[in-house]
């Protein structure tokens, strides 16, 4: 059967697109080698950095040739490795790929003591693994892997035409690992930064927290009361876990009184009542709060809760004076996680209520001051003793 | 021939390391798990026992310690898929007289000098 190797290489090409996984594209290009060119064995070793060795990953073909995966490995000081790792395969042939048969014509001939000795090796590893041609897979200088393949069904030769679709293979395999590589180092540096980026928001909250002696934890336990609310609502009103809204709620919850940071201690900490003037500064904090965030251009969403949270469902809460579906969701949320929170701790006026009393005070403030959708759902939460 | 019993419960381990050795002039016979490699045992005399620790059923350790009840002085050459002693078990299979420990992956030319200098 003849094969237009170019359409199959098309072939492979269009589907590699499609495959993002490295191991499930070797995978692929390993069987495709020994269905379409019929050999009776191909395998890979890759290279595996934890342990600096080529480990036999894939492998196919027929029964007693197949050697099973993970079970055969190349030490990076083994001859057949050093072989490829110097280049020689470009040195002695000119085309990347080491020939069973072309190296031992070579080895008849008059070639240096050294090399010579390193051939030797290599094709005495090339026979161990009854490999007929050897190709290598490189990025820029990294030796990534090596293609082994067996000898052709019926041990005809390998024709031209055949030998090139294994180097263009060689080089996917290649750029498959190395996309695969740089994708993972990019996930693990987006992941860092992520952690480093919510490890500051808490460090700004416990700032606040430090200030505000009677709010000990406060900011910490309306996080996740928040988180739990969100959550709630939005499996109640069927949306997939939205996780960007739920890392907005977590970074407005986090936040929502950074702006007491502009606020004297002496009004903060204050035992009894605010005076008319005091109250009116204390307010402010929602809008100091935002200016502090502004600059940051993600916390687009973040800062709508910030800002809001002490607006009321009935229209008559600060700083705008926003009702009903004007206040912004993450507000509506901040907004009873704070509240119930704040009735359930201790404050210099007042003695902290029960879950029960404060669960009951909430919901006599649902469509007053509260969207009465958040209310019910906190309600829930807390006959299911959730909270 | 030298004769080699390879105890594993990957048929293609199995098949790989026979045709391996084959190649290498030995007579193999596979078994599959620790009781077939008992069975085998008597009427096979095997020189050399190549063992995976990990299986099914009874596992190497366990077939070693059966073995050793039949056979105080047959060689057995025990594979193991986690790092040296990672579990323990290179200290038991001291104990109970192994030839070499090896761990995939391995170097096929090092299973071939191991085997083929214990079968010599």
């Amino acid at each position: 059967m003849v094969i237009d190797y170019k359409k199959e290489l098309e072939a492979a090409a269009k589907s590699m697109i499609l495959v993002h996984e490295p191991d499930v594209l070797i995978r692929m290009i390993v069987r495709m080698i020994v269905q379409k060119v019929e050999v009776e064995h191909a395998g890979i070793l890759l290279h595996q950095k934890e342990q600096d060795s080529y480990i036999l990953t894939v492998s196919r073909g027929s029964a007693g040739l197949k050697i099973p995966a993970g079970f055969a490995r190349v030490d990076t000081d083994n001859a057949l490795i050093r072989f490829f790792k110097e280049h020689k395969d470009k040195d002695l042939f000119g085309d990347g790929m080491l020939v069973l048969e072309a190296a031992r014509n070579l080895l008849e001939k008059d070639i240096a003591v050294e090399l010579k000795e390193l051939l030797q090796q290599a094709l005495y590893q090339m026979e161990i693994f009854e490999a007929v041609v050897c190709i290598p897979s490189y990025f820029r200088d990294e030796l990534l892997g090596i293609l082994i393949l067996g000898s052709k069904k019926g041990n005809e030769k390998f024709a031209q035409d055949e030998l090139d679709f294994f180097t263009a293979l060689a080089s996917d395999v290649a750029m498959a690992i190395r996309n695969a590589q740089l994708f993972s180092e990019l996930e693990l540096e987006l992941d860092k930064k992520h952690r480093l980026f919510i490890h500051t928001t808490i460090a700004l909250a416990a700032a606040i927290d430090a200030k505000d002696h009677y709010t000990h934890g406060h900011t910490a336990r309306v996080t996740s009361l928040s988180l739990e609310i969100t959550k709630r609502f939005l499996q109640k009103n069927k949306k997939a876990l939205d996780i960007k809204f739920l890392e907005d709620v977590n970074i407005a919850a986090l936040l929502h009184d950074i702006g007491k940071i502009g606020i004297p201690e002496s009004i903060l900490n204050k035992e009894g009542p605010l005076s008319e003037e005091e109250r009116k500064r204390m307010q402010e904090h929602t809008l100091i709060g935002v200016t502090i965030l502004q600059p940051i251009r993600e916390l687009e969403q973040a800062i709508l809760g910030v800002k809001c949270h002490h607006e009321r469902y009935d229209g008559t809460g600060y700083p705008e004076g926003l009702k009903g579906g004007q206040i912004p969701l993450i507000a509506s949320v901040i907004s009873v996680a704070d509240a119930f929170d704040a009735m359930i701790t201790d404050r210099p006026y007042r003695r902290a209520l029960s879950k029960e009393e404060a669960s009951e005070e909430i919901k006599r403030g649902s469509g007053g001051q509260f969207d009465p959708e958040i209310v019910s759902i906190l309600l829930e939460l807390y006959r299911e003793g959730k909270i | 021939m030298p004769k080699l019993l390879i105890v594993d419960d990957e048929l293609d381990v199995r098949e790989f390391a026979a045709n391996f050795f084959r190649k290498r002039k030995v007579e193999v016979t596979t078994a599959v798990g620790g009781e077939e490699a008992l069975s085998i045992l008597d009427n096979f005399k095997p020189e050399l026992v190549l063992l995976d620790i990990k299986m099914q059923g009874i596992n190497g350790i366990e077939t070693l310690k059966r073995i050793r009840e039949k056979d105080k002085d047959l060689k057995v050459i025990m594979v193991t898929g986690k790092k040296p002693d990672e579990d323990g078990s290179l200290n038991i299979c001291q104990q109970l007289g192994v030839l070499d420990y090896i761990h995939k992956p391995l170097e096929l030319a090092e299973l071939e000098k191991i085997v083929m200098g214990a079968l010599k």
